[in-house]
């Protein structure tokens, strides 16, 4: 079956919309996938606020992945589940859109958006921009099928160095082929910045298991997360993260992601020790 | 001297906040950020770190400060042909940006400017001066 609108789609139905101010949705999650990371959640919230931002502009411009001044993540979610999702557009230009949002599942907060901003580029160098407007059409009405995204994609890690509590390395070996770059974009495939998200909290998480702490580690804070650049198919980034400062139960990693000799992604993750939320 | 009257004690007053921004937004230390390094050339900044800097000094202002602002500001009341002409600043137009961008040393200004090449002459001090006139045209309630 044809990916596009499905393979990394993560919104099944808009059920409220003021173009370029606000905009709600839900999303179900498949139940027949292995996992749906906190990061996909974050992905399913700015997509829910792309759709308010490419309305404003008849589809004719489209939000890309940019800055986040925070990602809280608040609680895990399980396939099967549905997230009701929200976002609220601080502002909408022609060049970059400004929002923040939340997601929530069985009434309990999972992920709230701080502050983002997206650069609005124009939607034919990424998709059918009649296509884009027909889906939203869709979303609106009756909602799309759910069921359509197949699980995280397998995205290998490769260790190159690591000092145990100190710093880790690790490479990020991008495929040629994936089924999410049938959706991400259609005219253009880029690894989602999401995926890379999801990957750098896992090189994090295994930092923090070489840092002594009685329960263990827990992600609660992903800020200051800039995407520079594109990464595409085939490409890979070298992703380094950084013990750089604990303080009692808190840590706070330094990550950056390299292309060669450019950083193309910053952000900083804050853990909290286990047992105090 | 700029004919728009903004005085290093106004800049001075507002730099110190202004470099705490862009050295968060640009992932340096405060210290590299000096009044007159160029942002592209000195302290690396892409075209996704000038939308940063503008959200965060929004915020960290209390302002609002329009996109392709401070092009726009720059121009002044030259039309846009009288500006440029196929992609290439006018010598009218270099005479109107050499006044505007006063903090910017005239060897920076390369021969011909492309309008796309203009953000490259943009300094921390070009980013004070904008944020001023944003307060000045409208003054925190």
């Amino acid at each position: 079956m044809d990916g596009h609108f499905r393979a990394f789609s993560f919104v099944d139905r808009i059920t409220s919309v003021l173009p370029g101010v606000k905009i709600g949705g839900i999303y179900q999650i498949p139940a027949g996938i292995s996992e749906f990371p906190q990061s996909l959640a974050a992905e399913a919230v700015g997509q829910l606020a792309a759709w308010s931002a490419m309305a404003a502009f008849d589809f004719k411009r489209r939000p890309v992945a940019g800055i986040a001044a925070a990602v809280e993540l608040l609680s895990p979610v399980r396939p099967g589940q549905t997230l009701e999702l929200a976002a609220d557009l601080e502002s909408v230009e022609s060049d970059a859109v400004a929002y923040g949002g939340t997601a929530h599942c069985e009434g309990r907060p999972v992920l709230r958006l701080v502050h983002c901003v997206g650069p609005m580029l124009p939607q034919e160098d990424f998709d059918d921009p009649q296509a884009v407007k027909t889906r939203f059409s869709l979303l609106c009405q009756s909602g799309a099928q759910a069921g359509g995204f197949a699980g995280v994609p397998p995205l290998p890690l490769e260790d190159t160095g690591a000092e145990a509590g100190q710093w880790r390395r690790a490479t990020l070996h991008v495929p040629q082929t994936l089924a999410v770059f049938a959706d991400h974009f259609a005219r253009r495939p880029v690894l989602p910045g999401t995926l890379s998200m999801h990957k750098t909290l896992e090189l994090a998480d295994r930092l923090m298991k070489d840092v002594p702490a009685a329960g263990g580690w827990t992600a609660r804070t992903i800020s200051g997360s800039k995407v520079r650049a594109f990464t595409l198919p085939g490409e890979s980034l070298e992703i380094e993260v950084r013990l750089a400062r604990r303080d009692g139960d808190t840590a706070v990693v330094a990550v950056e992601a390299r292309k060669g000799k450019r950083s193309v992604g910053a952000s900083r993750i804050t853990f909290q020790a286990e047992g105090n939320p | 001297m700029s004919s728009e009257n903004i005085t290093k004690e106004e800049v001075a007053a507002i730099f110190p906040k202004v470099a705490e921004i862009m050295a968060d937004a640009l992932g340096c230390e405060v210290a590299e950020v000096k009044p007159d390094a160029s942002l592209i050339k000195d302290l690396g900044a892409e075209s996704i770190d000038f939308l940063d800097i503008v959200f965060r000094l929004e915020r960290g202002f209390k302002v609002k400060i329009p996109r392709g602002k401070i092009v726009e500001d720059a121009r002044g009341s030259l039309s846009e042909a009288d500006f440029e002409k196929g992609g290439v600043v006018t010598d009218a137009g270099v005479a109107r940006l050499k006044d505007f961008l006063s903090e910017v040393p005239p060897d920076r200004f390369p021969s011909p400017l492309k309008v796309a090449e203009i953000p490259k002459l943009f300094t921390v001090e070009t980013f004070c001066k904008m944020v001023i006139r944003q307060q000045r045209a409208a003054p925190p309630a």
